[in-house]
């Protein structure tokens, strides 16, 4: 508050000189530009934090708030008169309490069979029961089809399966508190307004800090940008379809990015926006894709078979930088294949609740896991290594529910990491340092002391966009993108922007509860936890608290392959909260 | 589906993770950003190794103390000035822990949580301008009277909590820097600010805090009297007083600093209640004078047999005091009880404009007073008024016998009972002998010249 306070008693003082300069007559045009760009400074270094806060609110409380109706999608009618409603695409059946519907009797199976609605036609499938399913009369092998009206028996017990209603699936069941679209949509035109606020200012604000050193492509850049983003805007609304408040977080951490840039490396920020369209892209092809499972399921053998390629690739052919072989030269771009690998890695993990429940295993996936992992410690791209484990036990114990096999796992893989520490150098080397960066503050814990001293030259708001020191070091907008953000935007900004990466977990889970497909949820699930992790390695191994790992900040750090592979794993998590037109009769809004 | 989004929760797990690593940067933050900005990689306040930043430290009349002036130090132009607050600036080689240039160095470079390094005018990076509360002139006088004897005075307004005098000898130029090492007996703890971080056996200054804990806790202690025969056994051991006093009242008793009189007192109170008293009195707690700790006096009964207790009632026993937080308790009697936190920087850390000192009542009103007037009636009845015209004062001397062959410590403390000065003061002189003849004098002095500026 003190210094707070002491900035207003200075540029009171600074403005009444320089008022009584021009008067006099000895401050020419420059010093008065300059005083007007101080006190601009001045001025949005305290409303950037607010307009964060504002924007981060809006969206996040919008997308919490953002939970569909129950829908019901059919029913099954039990012997003695009551209804049962199915709730989702994929419902279990068995004794088990966690089962979707729950039959109470000894003669059911805990977990007896999965009913599935999909293009508008339901399906049984038995999941290995003892007492067996049978439709009409005739047992079910593995799946079969079922109409409305037919009687399933579940080992004895029988049932009929009846429409939602006259009215066709889909019908409400409950009304709940749900705030009006209306509110909704002046909730996030509000956001998207803040937003471009924030941009407008911060574009102002970097072209002053640049002073000489600017150059045209940093205007140009956020000129486009933003008119882009007008541009989204104006066709959603036009379009007038479901929310974009996810799209809008993601802008406004795109649009921090490319501040960043600018501050530290203005020649790449075409590139980056060119990611960023490519991302946009990339987000829309997979969203529409996957909206319907079995187009998942194909996407999802098609990109196991594009990522084994594209490693192999990458071993064979790729380019070494700071003993990481991670990028691949295709003459006219680089690009990082493992980047693109990470969508395959969460969409192998994914399936349906019936197959989920038929086969128990995971063979298929643990060794398509094994593959990646192994390929990127070949790579030495550790950090990734990291990222991948962690979506893996996510995945694993969804997928399984079994602790023990998982903590088995991890245990093989924590010796495969000691071996690794002990005998690779390079990853050696920096495990040395963790923790006593500051004894090696120019050689190995270089980087961290500057993210940490260029952090604390910030304070809590931050010096301002472009006056950083931090944009000097090398690679600082990739890898040491927190510590940018707490230098020139300050610690209160920074601190937020890390907490949304807290949040898309949180929503991943918030929407899992709701999901049409067990493959959704997974999708979502596996998506958030690599972008947890990433943020993490980036936020906190700059900052000494974790080993530093050299690893990219979603959406915030420069770098193509990361753009859009980040945004492609965003639309998974986008997927899992599609709950009304998403495939075949259900589409109806 | 119930089945696997039941298990999505395992995400949460991760997202705690990331909580707990953003927790524990923050609070490394608060805590270490001061000092990660000073690091001469910092480009924000270095350029080639050299500091850009321009601040400056005062004393309370605008007398220059230290100043960083593109990137060299410079210090006040006066010797005696620059010995005498040697301690307040810190020198050359940083040795000084609690030097200005140590301790407030965030402060210098302009440093703050809110705005880090930000500052309205990019050209000048904008150092600090530091004004302490202190008076120059009346440190150079109290470190010059103490002469070549170590030890250290401190003087502080008991209203507002500024600290006006700081000495603390041995001290030196901090531009001709001695061979401290080379002359271990002169320069003994000369990097040690000793009002700040020193803690020595009080002594019969530690009367008072019986003294306290008597008039709140022995009934009819107005008119109660013990009796001394010069000598009080307890066990095998026993308290002694240089003559005996007859039947003394509490009053009698610590203007004449009455060892036998005090040690009843302090067993008739028992270990429970004087250390209570001891505790409020500010001993076995730190102060934090603008974020510097000052040491901890320590008074610790939990072992203590009944001679042990008799010994800690007249400041022997394992006691020690810290002159500062002394001093604030002396404050504290002449304030109502109430101890105001002493402050060294003008203006302190407060919000804006509104410095409200840290406040804290560790007596009774009606306590405070009565020691006061007691204090009053051993500068009448046995200091001598003559010695201390015009001063009010209120004050209690100690001789604290270290052991060994060393001569005692002197202390004299107490405070002024004037509305236009409200000032407590403490001096001690190490190994010099009486307190009434070695350390009265010095107080006397820096107090006079205190008033008549
Ligand atoms: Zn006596």
């Amino acid at each position: 508050m003190n210094g707070l306070w002491e900035n207003v008693a200075k540029l009171l003082e600074l403005c009444s000189a320089k008022v009584a300069g021009i008067f006099a007559g000895n401050a020419g045009l420059f010093s008065y530009l300059e005083m007007t760009a101080g006190l601009f400074t001045f001025l949005v270094r305290g409303i950037f934090p607010l307009l964060t806060a504002a924007v981060l609110f809006l969206c996040i409380s919008s997308l919490l708030q953002n939970r569909k109706e129950d829908k019901i999608w059919g029913y099954l009618l039990a012997k003695d008169g009551s209804r049962i409603p199915l709730k989702h695409w994929e419902n279990s059946l068995g004794r088990s309490k966690m089962s979707d519907i729950v039959i109470a009797f000894a003669f059911v199976s805990r977990s007896h069979a999965v009913l599935t609605f999909r293009n508008g036609v339901w399906h049984i499938t038995d999941v290995g029961s003892k007492g067996g399913v049978e439709v009409n009369g005739a047992k079910v092998e593995k799946s079969d089809l079922v109409n409305y009206g037919d009687t399933i028996s579940f080992a004895g017990l029988e049932m009929v399966l009846a429409p939602a209603e006259e009215a066709g699936p889909g019908r409400k069941e409950t009304a709940p508190v749900s705030p009006s679209p209306l509110d909704k949509q002046n909730k996030s035109g509000l956001a998207f307004t803040l937003i471009l606020l924030f941009q407008i200012l911060g574009a102002v604000q970097i072209c002053i800090s640049l002073g000489e050193g600017l150059v045209p492509a940093v205007p140009v850049t956020f000129l486009i940008f933003i008119l882009s983003e007008c541009l989204f805007y104006i066709t959603v609304c036009w379009w007038g379809r479901g929310s974009f408040d996810l799209e809008l977080l993601l802008f406004f951490l795109c649009g921090l990015g490319l501040f960043n840039i600018a501050s530290a490396n203005p020649d790449f920020l075409y590139k980056q926006l060119v990611a960023i369209y490519l991302g946009i892209v990339a987000y829309t092809v997979i969203g529409a894709v996957i909206k319907d499972p079995e187009r998942a399921r194909k996407l999802k053998y098609a990109l196991v078979a594009t990522a084994v390629v594209l490693l192999a690739l990458n071993l064979t052919i790729g380019e070494t930088y700071f003993g990481a072989k991670r990028w691949v030269d295709l003459g006219f771009t680089t690009f990082q294949p493992s980047e693109f690998v990470k969508i395959a890695f969460v969409m192998a993990g994914t399936a349906t609740l019936d197959r989920l429940l038929t086969t128990r295993n995971m063979t298929a996936f643990i060794i398509f896991a094994g593959v990646c992992i192994g390929a990127l410690v070949l790579m030495r791209d550790f950090g990734t290594v990291v990222v991948f484990f962690g979506a893996f036990i996510v995945i694993a114990f969804m997928r399984s529910g079994d602790l023990r096999t998982i903590a088995f796992i991890s245990s093989g893989a924590a010796i495969g990491a000691l071996a690794v520490i002990s005998f690779i150098p390079y990853i050696a080397s920096r495990f040395a340092v963790w923790g006593k960066v500051w004894e090696y503050a120019d050689t190995a814990g270089y980087q961290q002391t500057r993210t940490m001293i260029a952090a604390a030259s910030g304070g809590l708001m931050g010096v301002g966009t472009g006056n950083g020191f931090l944009a000097n070091v090398a690679a600082a907008e990739t890898d040491l993108a927190f510590g940018m953000l707490c230098e020139e935007w300050g610690l209160l900004v920074a601190l937020m922007i890390a907490l949304v990466f807290v949040f898309f977990a949180i929503y991943a889970v918030f929407l899992a509860k709701g999901c049409r497909s067990s493959l959704y949820a997974i999708a979502a699930c596996g998506a958030a936890s690599m972008l947890l992790l990433q943020a993490a390695l980036n936020i906190l191994g700059p900052m000494d608290i974790l080993p530093l790992t050299g690893i990219t900040l979603p959406f915030v750090s420069r770098g193509g392959s990361s753009m859009v592979a980040t945004w492609g794993l965003l639309a998974l998590l986008k997927s899992a909260g599609n709950r009304f037109n998403a495939g075949g009769a259900g589409d109806m809004t | 589906m119930n089945l696997v989004s039941k298990r999505a929760a395992v995400l949460l797990f991760f997202s705690l993770l990331l909580l707990i690593g953003l927790s524990i940067f923050s609070i490394r933050y608060f805590h270490k950003a001061s000092t990660w900005i000073q690091h001469p990689a910092n480009k924000h306040l270095f350029e080639n190794g050299k500091l850009l930043s321009q601040g400056a430290i005062y004393d309370r009349r605008g007398n220059i103390l230290v100043q960083i002036n593109d990137g060299s130090i410079n210090f006040n132009e006066d010797k005696t000035v620059r010995t005498a607050l040697m301690h307040v600036t810190g020198d050359l080689g940083n040795n000084v822990e609690t030097g200005a240039l140590v301790a407030f160095r965030d402060k210098l470079s302009g440093w703050n949580i809110v705005n880090g390094l930000y500052s309205l005018d990019k050209r000048t990076i904008s150092g600090k301008e530091i004004s302490l509360t202190l008076d120059a002139g009346l440190c150079a006088l109290a470190y010059n009277k103490l002469g070549n004897r170590q030890g250290a005075v401190g003087v502080y307004n008991y209203k507002t909590g500024e600290i006006l005098c700081l000495a603390s000898s041995p001290s030196f130029d901090p531009l001709n820097p001695p061979d401290v090492k080379g002359n271990p007996g002169k320069y003994e703890g000369v990097y040690i600010n000793r009002f700040l971080s020193s803690a020595y056996t009080p002594g019969s200054v530690f009367k008072l805090v019986t003294a306290a804990a008597a008039i709140d806790n022995i009934d009819d202690n107005e008119n109660k009297t013990y009796l001394c025969e010069g000598n009080l056994q307890i066990g095998k051991d026993a308290v002694t007083c240089m003559s005996s006093h007859g039947e003394v009242t509490l009053e009698q008793a610590l203007a004449n600093s009455c060892n036998c009189a005090f040690a009843r007192i302090a067993i008739e109170l028992g270990k429970g209640k004087l250390q209570e008293y001891a505790n409020r009195a500010g001993f076995n707690s730190s102060l934090a004078i603008d974020g510097i700790k000052t040491a901890v006096g320590k008074v610790d009964l939990a072992e203590a047999k009944e001679i042990d207790l008799a010994w800690a009632g007249i400041g022997q026993y394992t006691n020690t005091a810290n002159p500062l937080n002394f001093m604030a308790f002396m404050g504290a009697i002449a304030h109502n009880g109430m101890r105001v936190a002493p402050q060294i920087i003008q203006g302190g850390e407060e919000l804006l404009f509104i410095n409200t000192p840290k406040k804290e009542r560790i007596l009774s009103p009606q306590t405070a007073e009565r020691l006061k007037q007691m204090m009053r009636n051993n500068t009448l009845s046995v200091y001598g008024e003559g010695n201390f015209k015009g001063l009010e004062l209120c004050a209690k001397s100690g001789t604290a016998q270290v052991g060994g062959e060393k001569k005692p410590h002197a202390w004299f403390a107490g405070f002024l009972d004037r509305e236009d000065f409200p000032l407590a003061f403490v001096v001690v002189v190490e190994n010099s002998g009486s307190g009434v003849k070695f350390a009265a004098p010095i107080a006397a002095s820096v107090l006079q010249q205190a008033i008549n500026y």
